[in-house]
Parts: structure tokens; C-alpha cells; sequence
């Protein structure tokens, strides 16, 4: 670049207006040092800047030089002979000792902002897993119960078979008398007078109704029990019959009959 | 009280140096005023434009031994602590709330830099106003506000090279007014 185009560049108007980085300050010194023409460019840009503000000058609060003066005389900030405790400013001279404590305080700054962010950041995943752990552990105790339940139900359903496999047992499948489609089976076991039975089909009872079994014994019906089991559920053990001829099933009030009502009688099976 | 002498500027900063309380006074006398205008330029507010001008003569006092004349006038050196110190204060937390109930104030300085007549009819305020729009604005952010060259990129939304170069062109611009 030859010293006209350097002059015509802008770089001088920019360093002394204190807009230029170092490296352009430089060049400036170099330039002005090597080219008198440099100089003088430089030197009329400063004398028309100052020249300017002389014209634009506002003059400050009257009170202000007094109070300046009293700040200078006065030998607080240690002995006015030795250079006092100066509060940096960042002129572009010092902009290359100072400038590394301002990017310090920006960098530390920035880094505290930054670690804050990164708690929050951590802190709501934090949260979000300690919510996500409690729905594992809901879920896990939900599995644990399930399990349990269905442990007592395959242990009913493995006592029900073995009572079935039983060699002694006699099933007795009663069937329906009415136009129910009802189906009910009785397991009995004549050595131990055990009665166990099984609804395979009959219809939901009204309220206050509850069905019963009768044994048929010499003609006579015996109570056998009241019956609270619904269709789908297992065996279940009824009062003790030694003999019987055959088996029925009436629908009477809830808590049993005496004698059975004949007219309502759902199912019969013959021994 | 003005001081009756006159020094060149040689002198002056010699005396300066040697902490010669008169030359200080003439120093103030002679420079206050033209410093508190281009102050005043960044910071419309009076009060806080004193402060600011008291900061930076205390300043120039206590840190005469670090001019060098070398690199130019004594007046470009003070112009560019007095700048560098008003824009400081406008980045201070305390300017920035009080001027949240004047932002209109503030707008109008920025859009209209014939807002304030006994400050803008004369001196640089003025050689500013004359610049093309293009030119006054990003005069207006680089020196009067401070931003760097990537901030007016962004604030403008124009390219980093544009902007440089119409600051190049701004500043061409800002000399032959001056001149």
C-alpha cells in the first residue's frame, strides 16, 4: 500500500478516534514514523477533531472544577509525590496491559454463568430421573403383587386338580332341569364323605336369592350347603354327604332352605 | 477564575508531569468544556456527565506520565479517556436502570441528532448530523456507543465487511467535514 492510499484508507481517522485494534494502531506509529505525510495527515485530523469540540464545548457545573481541584490537593489516596492507586481505565494504550484482567473477570463471569446453567441443567434431570425411579418402583411393587396373586391362584388351581386326580373321587355332572343351560358338577369322594363342587354355568342370582345343593339320601333331600361361588371359580368343599343317590341345585332365599323349594330347581345329577 | 498563562503543549505536559497544580487548572480551563460536549454526546444526562468528566480528569492527572506525544496530541489523548470512560458509565448497571423511564429520550437521540439545539448546532455533534444516514448511524454505535465492529454486524444485520467498510467510508467522510 503506498502511502496515499494509506493516508485515504481511513485507518488514520479510526486510530485516533480510538476505534482501531492494536495491530492498526501499530501500523499507524510505523507509518507516521517512516512517512512525514502520514504524520501531518494525522496531525490535521487531530487538530480539525480538537478544533471541532473547542466548537461544540458545553460548559460544566461551575462547582465541578472546585470539587476536582479539592480531589487532587488532597493527599488521602496516599503521598501526591508517588504515583497514587489509579483505577485503571481502558484507554487504548492500556488496553494491551489491562485488557487480559477485564477478559479474566468476563471469563470468570462467563464460566459462573455457565456452572450455573449446567446446575439447573443437572438438577432437572436430576428431578426427572428421581420421578421416572419412583414410577419404576410403583410398577415393579404393581408386578410383584400381581405375581403374588397369581401364585395363590395357580396353588388353588393345582390343589383343585390334584382333588380331581384323586382315584377315590367320583365326578357327578349335573345337568340342567329348567331351560337354564346350567351345568354344575359334583366332585365326591365316598371314603371321606368329602363334596366339592364345580359351577360350570349358572345364572347371576337375583339379590336376596342364593343357590343351594341338596344330596338325595333314601328319597330326602339334605342340605349340602349354600352356594357363593360364581361360574369360573375352582372347587370348592361343601358339607360332608357319607351317602347319596343323586345331587341337586335350587335356587332359594339367601342363607338357605330347610327343605327345598322343588319348583325352582336349576340342575340334577345321578350318582 | 481562568488562568491568565498559556503554555504550548509541550510545556504543558511537562508541568503536568511535574504535578504543577496551575497547569492542571489551565488544563481544565481550557479542555473542560470541549471534553463535557463530546461527553455530553454520549450521555445526555448533565449530572452524569459531570461525574464522568471529573472521573477523567482525575484520571488524566494521575496518569500524565503515561501519554506519550508520540502518538499524538495531548487533546486526542484526554478525548479518548473522557469517550472510553462515558461509554464505561452507560455499560454500568446503575446508567442502564435510570435510563429504562427515558428510553424514549434515548431513541430520539439515536434517530435524531438534531434533538437537543444548543448541543447539536455546533461542534462534532453537528459534523455527525451532516453525515449521510448510512454513515451517521454506524458512527453513532462504533464511537459514540462503543459497539465493536461484530456487534454493529449484528445489530444491522449486515455482513462484517460491509460494515467495515462503510466505517472506513464514514470515517473519510467524518474528515472532510471537519476540514
Amino acid at each position: 500500500m503506498n502511502v496515499q492510499e494509506y493516508i485515504e484508507s481511513g485507518s488514520i481517522e479510526s486510530c485516533v478516534l480510538g476505534l482501531a485494534d492494536q495491530a492498526e494502531q501499530q501500523e499507524l506509529e510505523r507509518m507516521c514514523a517512516a512517512y512525514p505525510e502520514v504524520r501531518a495527515a494525522r496531525d490535521a485530523f487531530e487538530a480539525s477533531l480538537e478544533a471541532s469540540a473547542m466548537a461544540g464545548a458545553v460548559a460544566p457545573p461551575p462547582a465541578l472544577r472546585d470539587s476536582i481541584f479539592e480531589k487532587i490537593t488532597q493527599p488521602e489516596s496516599g503521598s501526591l509525590t508517588q504515583p497514587a492507586p489509579v483505577v485503571e481505565l481502558p484507554t487504548p494504550e492500556a488496553y494491551s496491559g489491562a485488557g487480559w484482567k477485564k477478559y479474566l473477570v468476563a471469563a470468570s463471569v462467563v464460566l459462573l454463568a455457565g456452572s450455573a446453567a449446567l446446575n439447573i441443567y443437572l438438577y432437572n434431570r436430576y428431578q426427572q430421573s428421581d420421578s421416572l425411579y419412583k414410577d419404576l418402583l410403583a410398577q415393579q411393587q404393581q408386578l410383584a403383587e400381581n405375581n403374588s396373586s397369581m401364585q395363590t391362584r395357580l396353588t388353588d388351581l393345582e390343589t383343585d386338580l390334584s382333588r380331581i386326580k384323586n382315584p377315590n373321587i367320583q365326578p357327578i355332572k349335573m345337568t340342567a332341569v329348567n331351560n337354564t343351560n346350567s351345568l354344575t358338577t359334583v366332585y365326591w369322594d365316598k371314603n371321606s364323605a368329602e363334596v366339592y363342587l364345580l359351577v360350570n354355568q349358572l345364572p347371576k342370582p337375583e339379590p336376596g336369592k342364593q343357590y343351594q345343593l341338596w344330596a338325595i339320601v333314601n328319597g330326602k333331600p339334605v342340605d349340602a350347603g349354600v352356594i357363593d361361588v360364581e361360574p369360573g371359580d375352582g372347587l370348592v368343599k361343601m358339607k360332608n354327604i357319607p351317602s347319596a343317590e343323586a345331587f341337586a341345585i335350587t335356587l332359594e332365599n339367601a342363607g338357605g332352605s330347610q327343605s327345598p323349594t322343588l319348583t325352582a330347581m336349576y340342575v340334577l345329577g345321578k350318582v | 477564575m481562568t488562568t491568565a498563562n498559556t503554555y504550548t503543549e509541550p510545556e504543558l505536559v511537562q508541568l503536568l508531569r511535574q504535578k504543577e497544580e496551575t497547569a492542571f487548572k489551565y488544563l481544565y480551563d481550557h479542555y473542560a468544556g470541549a471534553l463535557n460536549g463530546v461527553i455530553l454526546q454520549i450521555i445526555p444526562d448533565q449530572a452524569l456527565a459531570a461525574d464522568v468528566l471529573q472521573e477523567v480528569f482525575l484520571n488524566v492527572w494521575r496518569r500524565m506520565e503515561t501519554y506519550d506525544a508520540s502518538k499524538g496530541r495531548l487533546f486526542t489523548w484526554m478525548l479518548n479517556i473522557a469517550r472510553n470512560a462515558a461509554i464505561d458509565m452507560t455499560r454500568s448497571k446503575a446508567y442502564q436502570n435510570s435510563q429504562k423511564n427515558r428510553e424514549l429520550d434515548s431513541d430520539v437521540h439515536i434517530t435524531s441528532a438534531g434533538s437537543n439545539p444548543s448541543l447539536d448546532h455546533i461542534g462534532l455533534s453537528k459534523v455527525i448530523g451532516q453525515l449521510k444516514e448510512e454513515h451517521r448511524v454506524l458512527i453513532d454505535l462504533a464511537y459514540l456507543k462503543g459497539y465493536t465492529h461484530e456487534e454493529i454486524a449484528k445489530l444491522l444485520e449486515i455482513p462484517l465487511g460491509t460494515v467495515k467498510t462503510r466505517i472506513r467510508a464514514a470515517l473519510l467522510q467524518l474528515r472532510k467535514l471537519l476540514t
